[in-house]
């Protein structure tokens, strides 16, 4: 897999509220790869984790168990290759680079869970999705894959949608955040 | 709002999920008659009561499963994985 400029959907910086309870930030340049195929194969044994689970590797790169038989592995942006072939791909395994495909943002601190639960219709508790859980749901009416991924204690999450929804999205969760402070600027308004 | 089991993520609003509509058994394809073939794709009972259909998990999963639902007070029971 060659690696390609990307061009993020969102415009946008990171947005914060002065207390820094809340930031929401794109991710989108991310590397995201796809890997499909059945749980005993060489990949799915590799990759170790379930549906709805998810765990770091060594190297940094966070692998997500977003489907049954479905893995969605995050990194830092540019290492489609390498992230790629690191995954056997032996037997009837799909191993694709999604990157440029799909937008992604992320919201933490200790508000953005408030933030988030406008917005979600899925149980945000932790004994219902806590840390390193994966699941899908509604976000502002757009289907997205959530990982929940806490960083310093903190509550963190990763949100990816079809990357046409991704400055919709964006604009939405950030309209969520501006009643725990965050600014709005111009041009981002949903309203 | 109706709460459907999903057999992968547990109970969801059936917002996050698409009704498939109704178990209809396939006709035979190298003996069924033309009558047969437009009951099979187009008529369903509707009964106000226990009906098996087919839901799929679109928000979450991606699977497809199949409940018996009471379609009078949306009870639900009998879930398996198709």
């Amino acid at each position: 897999m060659s690696e390609i400029d990307f061009r993020g959907p969102v415009d946008s910086v990171a947005l914060s509220a002065p207390d820094g309870a809340i930031t929401l930030a794109d991710e989108s340049s991310c590397t995201k790869v796809l890997v499909r195929g059945a749980r005993k194969t060489a990949a799915g044994i590799h990759l170790k984790v379930t549906y709805g689970r998810s765990r770091r590797r060594k190297d940094g790169v966070l692998v997500c168990g977003s489907r049954p038989g479905e893995w969605t592995l995050l990194a830092e942006p540019g290492r489609s290759g390498d992230v790629a072939e690191s995954i056997p791909s032996e037997g009837f395994v799909s191993i694709v680079d999604i990157t440029h495909g799909r937008a992604m943002l992320r919201i933490s601190g200790r508000d953005a869970v408030g933030a988030l639960a406008k917005v979600c219709n899925v149980d945000l508790a932790d004994d219902m999705t806590p840390d390193g859980a994966v699941f899908s749901g509604s976000v502002a009416k757009v289907t997205c894959d959530l990982v929940r991924d806490d960083r310093d204690g903190e509550r963190s999450y990763l949100i990816s949608c079809e990357r046409s929804f991704g400055r919709y999205l964006f604009s939405a969760v950030a309209d969520a955040c501006v009643e725990f402070g965050v600014d709005m600027p111009p041009g981002l308004s949903i309203h | 709002m109706i709460l459907v089991p999903c057999p992968n993520c547990g109970p969801r609003n059936s917002s996050d999920l698409r009704n498939t509509g109704e178990v209809v058994p396939r006709p035979d394809a190298a003996t069924a008659s033309l009558s047969e073939w437009r009951s099979y794709l187009y008529l369903r009972d509707n009964p106000a009561g226990w009906v098996t259909e087919t839901w799929y998990c679109r928000s979450g999963c991606r699977t497809y499963f199949t409940i018996e639902r009471n379609t009078a007070t949306n009870e639900v029971r009998g879930l398996e994985r198709t």
